[in-house]
C-alpha cells in the first residue's frame, strides 16, 4: 500500500508541475500590465522599498474623460449586441433546418463553418477594399462590420449552437410541438430556443468577446472602435492605452467565467466518477 | 482453474459505503454472480478483484496467492467491460492479440491463438475489421475473445449484456455459460439482470447497500430467498399480512392457491383482471382483509374466473418468508 | 393505322408519368436545400465575395492587364522572405502550442483536486484564445519588453535577455507571444479529445498486462494522432494569419499579414497594389490547404470516438 501511494504520488507530480507552471507564463504578462498601468513608476526605478507606492486608477479615469472614448465604447457596444443578434437569427434556423431537414449536410456545413480560418481577417479586409468602391453606401456606415464581425466569429458560434442541438432530441421535441397544433415559428420560440439556453447565452459571450477585441478589419476600414480607440490613445498615452486593455480584458473574463459557471450547471458526465477511481490507480 | 476469495473487504468512496464487510469465495472453475440493484456494491467488488480499486480493509487472494496490493496489469484476471472497450484504432485481431503481445509471446503462437479464440466466439472471418464495424453484439464477443486468449485464472464480467438488444442479450448469454463451461474458467459475473443470473450461474450472490444478503443456487435463492430484499428483488412477490396478525409474509404467485369457491380456501377476495400469458394465466385479486392487490399464477385452463368474481386464496405452507413489520 | 395516329399521345403520356416520380424526387431534393439559402448567401456576400475579389485584383500584371506576374512576384525576392519567415515562426508556435497545450490539457482533464480546475483552465482558455490583439501585445511588452517588469527581474538573475537575438518582434519574441493564445487554442481543442479516452481502454489495458507505457504507445497516443496534428494545423493557421498583436509588437513588415497591410494602406501604384493583393492570395491558399488536411484529421478523430 505504502509503495503505491508513493508512486500514485509521483504521477501526480508532473501534471501538477505542468499547472503551476502554466499559471505563472498566462499570469505574469497581465501583472506586469497592470503594473505598468496603475503604477506611476518606471521599471528602472521600481526596487523593492518602493514597491506598494505610487498606485492609482487614474491613468484610466483619465482615458474616460478623452472625447473619443464613449463615442468608441458605445459604437463597439452597439456592434457587439448587433452581431449577436444577427448570428442568433442567422444560425439557429440554419442549424435546426440541417438537423432536421437535411442531416446528410451537416458535414458540408461544418466546414464552411471553418472556412474564416481560410480567409482570416487581414484577407478578408483587404477583398473588402477591393469592393469598396461598388459598395459605398453599405461599407461607408459603422455598422456594415456586423456582417463581418459575424464571419469572424462563426468557427465559435456555430459549434456552440450545433453542440446545444445535439444534446437536446430536437426531432422528437419538435415532432411533440407540432402533434399539439403549434406552427414552425412558434415551436421555434417555445420550444428549441428555450432548449438552446446555455449554446445561445455561449455563442453571445464568444460573439461579444470577438467584437470587443477585433482590430485588424477596423483598424483597416478606418472605423472607430474600442481596440482601435485603444491603440490611437496608447500612442499618446501608453499607461492609460495599456488600462483600457486591462478593462477590457476584465470584461471579457467575466463573461467567459459566466459561461463557463453556466454550462457547468447543466453538463453531466457519466465518466467522472470512474474518472476519479482510474486516476488514484493508474496515472 | 483456480479459486478467488475476498475475505472481509471493506471500501468507501468518500462518505458513502460501497462495501461494508465482504467475504466471497469462488470454487475452481464455478460462475458466481453478483446480482444486486445499481449501487449495491456488486461492481465496486468486481473492481477490486481486477485490481482498479484498492479496498481499505481486507484480502483478496487468487488461488493460494494474497493479491491485494498486486497492480491490475500483473494479476492473471480476463475481464469484459459493459461496453466500449475494444481499441478503437485496432483491428479485431489485434484487440484479441494484445494481451498476448504484452506477455511477449512469440508470433507464430500469437496467430494461431487469436484465430483460435476468433473461432470458439463465431467471429472467424472478422478478424481484419475495425470495432466500429461491428455490432454490439459481436464487440462483446471480441472483448470475450480478447479477455481468454491470455488465459487468465479468472473471468471477471462487468453486465457484459447490459448495453445490447435483448434478442442478443439471450444468445450472447448462454454462449458466455457454454464457452466457460468448456474452459472451466473461476467466473465472476456481475448482473442487475436476475433472469441473466438464474440461468447461468452456478451460484448467486444477491446484494444490497454494500452487502452480500444470500449466497446460494439460483434454486437456493428463488424458492427459499433469505430475507426479504432477496425476496422481492428476485421473481416476483405479493405482501399479505401474516396469520398472526403481526409483520408480512411475502409470497411468489405460484405459491398461493386460489378456488373459485369463496368459502373454500382461507382468504376471500375479487378478481380485478385476468391476464392469459400461454402457459400460466395471471389473476389478479383483491383481497378482503386489507384491500391489496394479489398476483397468483395458475396454469390456464385449470381455473375459470371473470373480472368480478369472487373467490378464495390460500398460501402453500413452508414456502416464502415473514417480514417483520 | 389508327395507332400510328394515337401512339405519339400514349407515348408522351407514358414518358410524362415516368418523369413524374423522378421530378418529384428532384424537388423535394431541392426544396431541402432550399432553407440553408439564407446563410448561403451570407457566406457569398460576406465571405466568398471578398476572397474572390482578393483573387481578381492578384491577377493582374505590372500594366494593370490580366496576368500572374503579381503572383509571382509575391513569392520573390523579399516577399519569399516574408513567406519563409512567417512558415519558419508559424511552424515553430504551433510545435510550441501543441506540446505545452496537450500537457495542460492533460494535466487539466486528469485533475481531480480541486474540482473547480478544469472549469478554470477550460474558461480562461476560451479568454486566451480569442484575447484581441492590442491587450495581448501590451501585457508582453511590459513583460518582456526592453523596460519591462520581467525583463528586469531577469536581469537581477543576471540573465540578459537582449544580450542575444531576442526581441520581442523576432521569432523567438513572437513565438513567446503567441503562445499565450496558441498554448489555450491547443486546449481548448484537445480537452474534448481527451475526454474522448474512455477509462474502460485504460482499464482493458492494465487488464491485459499492458503499462502506462504500454497504453500510450499503442492506444492513447495513436487515438490522439488526428486530434494532435489537427491542433498542430490550426495553431499554424492561426499564428500565420495573426495581424493584430504583431502590429503592436514590431512595424516592419517581416511576416506576411503586415506585408499586407504595408501594401494595401498608402499611396501605391496599381502594379504594387496587385503584389499586395498576392500576397493575400498565396496566404489564403496556405491557409486553404492547412485547414483542408485539419478538417480531414478531424472527421478521422470523430470517427473513432463515435464508436
Amino acid at each position: 500500500m505504502k509503495q503505491s501511494r508513493s508512486q500514485r504520488a509521483l504521477g501526480r507530480l508532473l501534471p501538477t508541475l505542468v499547472l503551476i507552471a502554466s499559471a505563472i507564463f498566462f499570469a505574469f504578462p497581465l501583472l506586469a500590465m497592470a503594473r505598468f498601468a496603475f503604477q506611476n513608476l518606471q521599471v528602472i526605478d521600481l526596487g523593492w522599498n518602493n514597491l506598494f507606492e505610487k498606485w492609482s486608477f487614474s491613468s484610466i479615469t483619465a482615458s474616460f474623460s478623452d472625447d473619443f472614448f464613449a463615442e468608441a465604447l458605445t459604437l463597439s457596444l452597439k456592434l457587439a449586441v448587433g452581431t449577436a443578434l444577427f448570428t442568433l437569427g442567422l444560425l439557429i434556423p440554419t442549424a435546426v433546418w440541417v438537423h432536421l431537414r437535411l442531416p446528410k449536410a451537416r458535414v458540408f456545413v461544418e466546414f464552411l463553418t471553418i472556412l474564416p480560418y481560410v480567409i482570416p481577417a487581414i484577407a478578408l479586409v483587404a477583398g473588402i477594399v477591393v469592393v469598396k468602391p461598388h459598395a459605398r453606401w453599405f461599407l461607408n456606415s459603422d455598422y456594415s462590420l456586423i456582417p463581418f464581425y459575424v464571419v469572424l466569429a462563426l468557427p465559435f458560434t456555430y459549434r456552440s449552437i450545433d453542440t446545444g442541438l445535439r444534446a437536446i432530441d430536437l426531432k422528437v421535441l419538435v415532432e411533440a410541438s407540432r402533434s399539439l397544433g403549434s406552427t414552425w415559428i412558434a415551436t421555434l420560440f417555445r420550444v428549441v430556443i428555450p432548449n438552446l439556453r446555455a449554446a445561445i447565452i455561449s455563442s453571445t459571450f464568444l460573439t461579444v468577446a470577438v467584437v470587443l477585441g477585433e482590430y485588424t478589419i477596423s483598424d483597416v476600414l478606418l472605423k472607430r472602435t474600442f481596440p482601435s480607440f485603444m491603440a490611437q490613445y496608447r500612442q499618446s498615452d501608453p499607461r492609460g492605452g495599456y488600462a483600457l486593455a486591462i478593462l477590457a480584458l476584465l470584461g471579457t473574463t467575466l463573461l467567459f467565467v459566466a459561461i463557463g459557471v453556466l454550462s457547468k450547471s447543466r453538463s453531466t458526465r457519466p465518466q467522472q466518477v470512474s474518472r476519479s477511481q482510474e486516476n488514484e490507480i493508474l496515472v | 482453474m483456480t479459486s478467488l476469495s475476498f475475505t472481509g473487504i471493506r471500501k468507501t468512496f468518500g462518505t458513502t459505503v460501497a462495501l461494508e464487510s465482504f467475504d466471497l469465495a469462488l470454487q475452481p472453475g464455478e460462475l458466481v454472480s453478483l446480482l444486486g440493484p445499481s449501487g449495491c456494491g456488486k461492481t465496486t467488488a468486481l473492481r477490486i478483484a481486477a485490481g482498479f480499486e484498492i479496498p481499505d480493509t481486507g484480502v483478496v487472494s487468487l488461488g493460494e496467492s494474497v493479491i491485494t496490493d498486486t497492480p491490475a496489469h500483473r494479476r492473471n484476471m480476463g475481464m469484459v467491460f459493459q461496453s466500449y472497450s475494444l481499441f478503437p484504432n485496432l483491428t479485431v485481431a489485434q484487440n484479441v492479440d494484445f494481451g498476448l503481445r504484452n506477455r511477449k509471446v512469440e508470433k507464430a503462437k500469437r496467430n494461431s491463438r487469436v484465430g483460435e479464440m476468433l473461432e470458439l466466439v463465431q467471429l472467424g472471418e472478422l478478424g481484419k475489421r475495425y470495432p466500429h464495424q461491428l455490432s454490439g453484439g459481436q464487440q462483446q464477443r471480441v472483448a470475450l475473445a480478447r479477455a481468454l486468449a491470455v488465459q487468465p485464472e479468472v473471468l471477471l464480467l462487468d453486465e457484459p449484456l447490459s448495453a445490447l438488444d435483448a434478442k442478443v442479450r439471450s444468445t450472447l448469454r448462454d454462449e458466455i455459460r457454454r464457452i466457460q463451461t468448456e474452459l472451466k474458467t473461476t467466473t465472476l459475473f456481475v448482473t442487475h439482470d436476475q433472469d441473466e443470473a438464474l440461468a447461468i450461474s452456478d451460484r448467486i450472490g444477491v446484494m444490497s447497500n454494500g452487502r452480500l444478503e444470500q449466497l446460494g443456487t439460483p434454486e437456493d435463492v428463488y424458492l427459499r430467498p433469505a430475507s426479504p430484499f432477496v425476496a422481492r428483488f428476485v421473481g416476483s412477490i405479493n405482501e399479505l399480512p401474516n396469520s398472526n396478525g403481526v409483520g408480512k409474509i411475502l409470497m411468489r404467485p405460484e405459491d398461493i392457491t386460489i378456488s373459485e369457491n369463496e368459502n373454500e380456501l382461507t382468504m376471500r377476495g375479487t378478481v380485478t383482471r385476468v391476464t392469459f400469458q400461454g402457459p400460466v394465466t395471471i389473476i389478479s385479486v383483491r383481497v378482503d382483509i386489507n384491500d391489496q392487490l394479489v398476483n397468483v399464477h395458475a396454469a390456464s385452463g385449470s381455473i375459470h374466473v371473470q373480472v368480478g368474481d369472487r373467490v378464495s386464496l390460500a398460501v402453500t405452507p413452508g414456502r416464502g418468508i415473514v417480514e417483520a413489520a | 393505322m389508327a395507332f400510328t395516329h394515337t401512339s405519339p399521345k400514349k407515348d408522351e403520356g407514358v414518358v410524362a408519368t415516368a418523369a413524374a416520380p423522378l421530378l418529384f424526387s428532384v424537388l423535394r431534393r431541392v426544396s431541402a436545400w432550399s432553407g440553408l439559402i439564407p446563410f448561403f448567401l451570407f457566406l457569398i456576400l460576406f465571405l466568398f465575395i471578398p476572397a474572390i475579389s482578393v483573387f481578381s485584383q492578384a491577377l493582374h500584371d505590372a500594366d494593370g492587364s490580366f496576368g500572374f506576374s503579381a503572383m509571382r512576384e509575391a513569392i520573390s525576392g523579399q516577399n519569399l522572405d516574408a513567406f519563409i519567415f512567417s512558415l519558419k515562426f508559424s511552424a515553430g508556435a504551433a510545435f510550441v502550442g501543441v506540446v505545452f497545450g496537450g500537457f495542460l490539457a492533460y494535466a487539466a482533464a486528469t485533475a481531480t483536486r480541486p474540482r473547480w480546475l478544469r472549469n478554470i483552465v477550460s474558461s480562461f482558455s476560451g479568454v486566451a484564445a480569442n484575447m484581441g490583439g492590442l491587450p495581448l501585445a501590451f501585457a508582453f511588452l511590459s513583460l518582456l519588453g526592453r523596460q519591462g517588469l520581467g525583463t528586469k527581474i531577469l536581469n537581477a538573475f543576471g540573465w540578459d535577455l537582449y544580450a542575444g537575438d531576442f526581441k520581442l518582434g523576432e521569432v523567438s519574441g513572437l513565438i513567446t507571444v503567441y503562445s499565450y493564445f496558441n498554448i489555450p487554442l491547443m486546449v481548448l481543442v484537445t480537452l474534448p479529445a481527451i475526454d474522448g479516452l474512455k477509462s474502460s481502454w485504460r482499464e482493458a489495458c492494465a487488464n491485459l498486462g499492458g503499462s502506462a507505457w504500454t497504453y500510450w504507445r499503442r492506444v492513447g497516443l495513436p487515438i490522439l494522432a488526428p486530434s494532435l496534428l489537427g491542433g498542430f494545423l490550426l495553431l499554424f493557421a492561426n499564428s500565420f494569419s495573426a495581424y493584430a498583436t504583431a502590429r503592436q509588437l514590431t512595424d516592419n513588415s517581416k511576416i506576411v499579414p503586415l506585408r499586407i497591410s504595408f501594401f494595401l494602406g498608402g499611396d501605391i501604384s496599381i502594379g504594387e497594389d496587385a503584389v499586395g493583393y498576392s500576397l493575400a492570395a498565396w496566404m489564403i491558399i496556405l491557409m486553404g490547404i492547412s485547414m483542408a488536411a485539419y478538417w480531414l484529421l478531424r472527421r478521422r478523430a470523430e470517427r473513432w470516438s463515435n464508436s
